[in-house]
């Protein structure tokens, strides 16, 4: 029992910082595409202009 | 796992955003210049007061009623914003892509990132283009607010329906998988009013090719960069630092 202790907790520990990594990592993809593609303020909609067009996001 | 995944998406961003803002400046914003002429046209024919277009109107200087909102100068400023919009939305889509990789529980390769960036291209660009293609400054649309709406909608259905039909594989999934898909379309997108643009259709038709084809490179690449950097860092010093 002791002997398997090793690698059960190393994987634990990977396997409980995924959801974690995954979490953040949408949460800031989604927040960088909000204020690149999405966000209502005029001043970034006229600097991410033409690669809103571009990239087919909704604009004007 | 997190600085890995972090470091990865940034790599794969930026790999994606130096190649495609070159394509962008050499291929679609030619064309969106070269609407925006067709655009001012109509505005002063016709003002039809939506603040939307007011904003855009303010690309000329003579318009008395536009509000004087900020934007970047003509030339060399609105190159550089558009990079880094595109860096801003590569490094997005790259962090997107890879939670949408660990969260399936595969292990990010060149391989697996090509396969996601095909569903994301899939979810993000084809499917919302089906329904509303990409479209020239001046064109005709339907209000903003529903038009987003249904994009965002079109593109979440869209990739959950492909990862019901790609990964779960069982026949209820993949039935589900085909009604998410199809779902978006049979209610249909927001519909642009019938009145006609003074843009020519020609050079619509061009850009909606090529806003596409840019589409698919800028995945291809987010998809490839992020297998390669996921797995570079792996060799890295981040290994040692992460069992220290």
């Amino acid at each position: 029992m002791t002997t398997s202790t090793l690698a059960p907790v190393a994987t634990g520990t990977r396997a409980a910082e995924r959801p974690v990594a995954v979490a953040i990592a949408a949460f800031l993809g989604l927040g960088l595409l909000f204020m690149a593609g999405f966000s209502p303020a005029i001043a970034l909609h006229n600097a991410a202009h033409d690669f809103r067009h571009t990239q087919n996001f909704p604009c004007h | 796992m997190i600085i890995r995944l972090l470091s990865a998406a940034l790599a794969a961003g930026f790999l994606a955003a130096v190649v495609v803002t070159g394509l962008e400046l050499t291929l679609t914003s030619p064309l969106i210049v070269a609407a925006e002429r067709y655009e001012h046209q109509q505005t002063h024919q016709a003002e039809r007061g939506l603040p939307i277009v007011l904003a855009h109107a303010g690309h000329d200087h003579a318009a008395p009623d536009a509000a004087p909102e900020w934007q970047p100068g003509e030339g060399l400023p609105r190159m550089a914003f558009t990079a880094l919009a595109t860096l801003v939305g590569a490094v997005g889509y790259a962090l997107l892509l890879g939670a949408a990789i660990l969260a399936c529980g595969r292990e990010p390769t060149r391989q697996v990132g090509v396969a996601f960036a095909i569903a994301g291209f899939a979810s993000v660009a084809l499917a919302p283009g089906l329904g509303l293609p990409p479209e020239l400054p001046g064109s005709e649309a339907a209000p903003l607010a529903t038009r987003q709406a249904w994009w965002v909608m079109t593109a979440a259905a869209t990739g959950m329906g492909l990862y019901l039909i790609a990964i779960r594989r069982s026949l209820i999934a993949i039935l589900g998988g085909l009604v998410l898909i199809i779902a978006p379309h049979v209610a249909g997108a927001p519909q642009a009013p019938e009145a006609a643009s003074e843009l020519p259709a020609a050079l619509a038709a061009q850009f909606a090719a090529r806003s596409l084809a840019i589409s698919f490179v800028f995945w291809l690449l987010i998809g490839l960069g992020f297998g390669w950097a996921w797995q570079a860092f792996a060799r890295g010093p981040a290994r040692g630092t992460a069992h220290a």
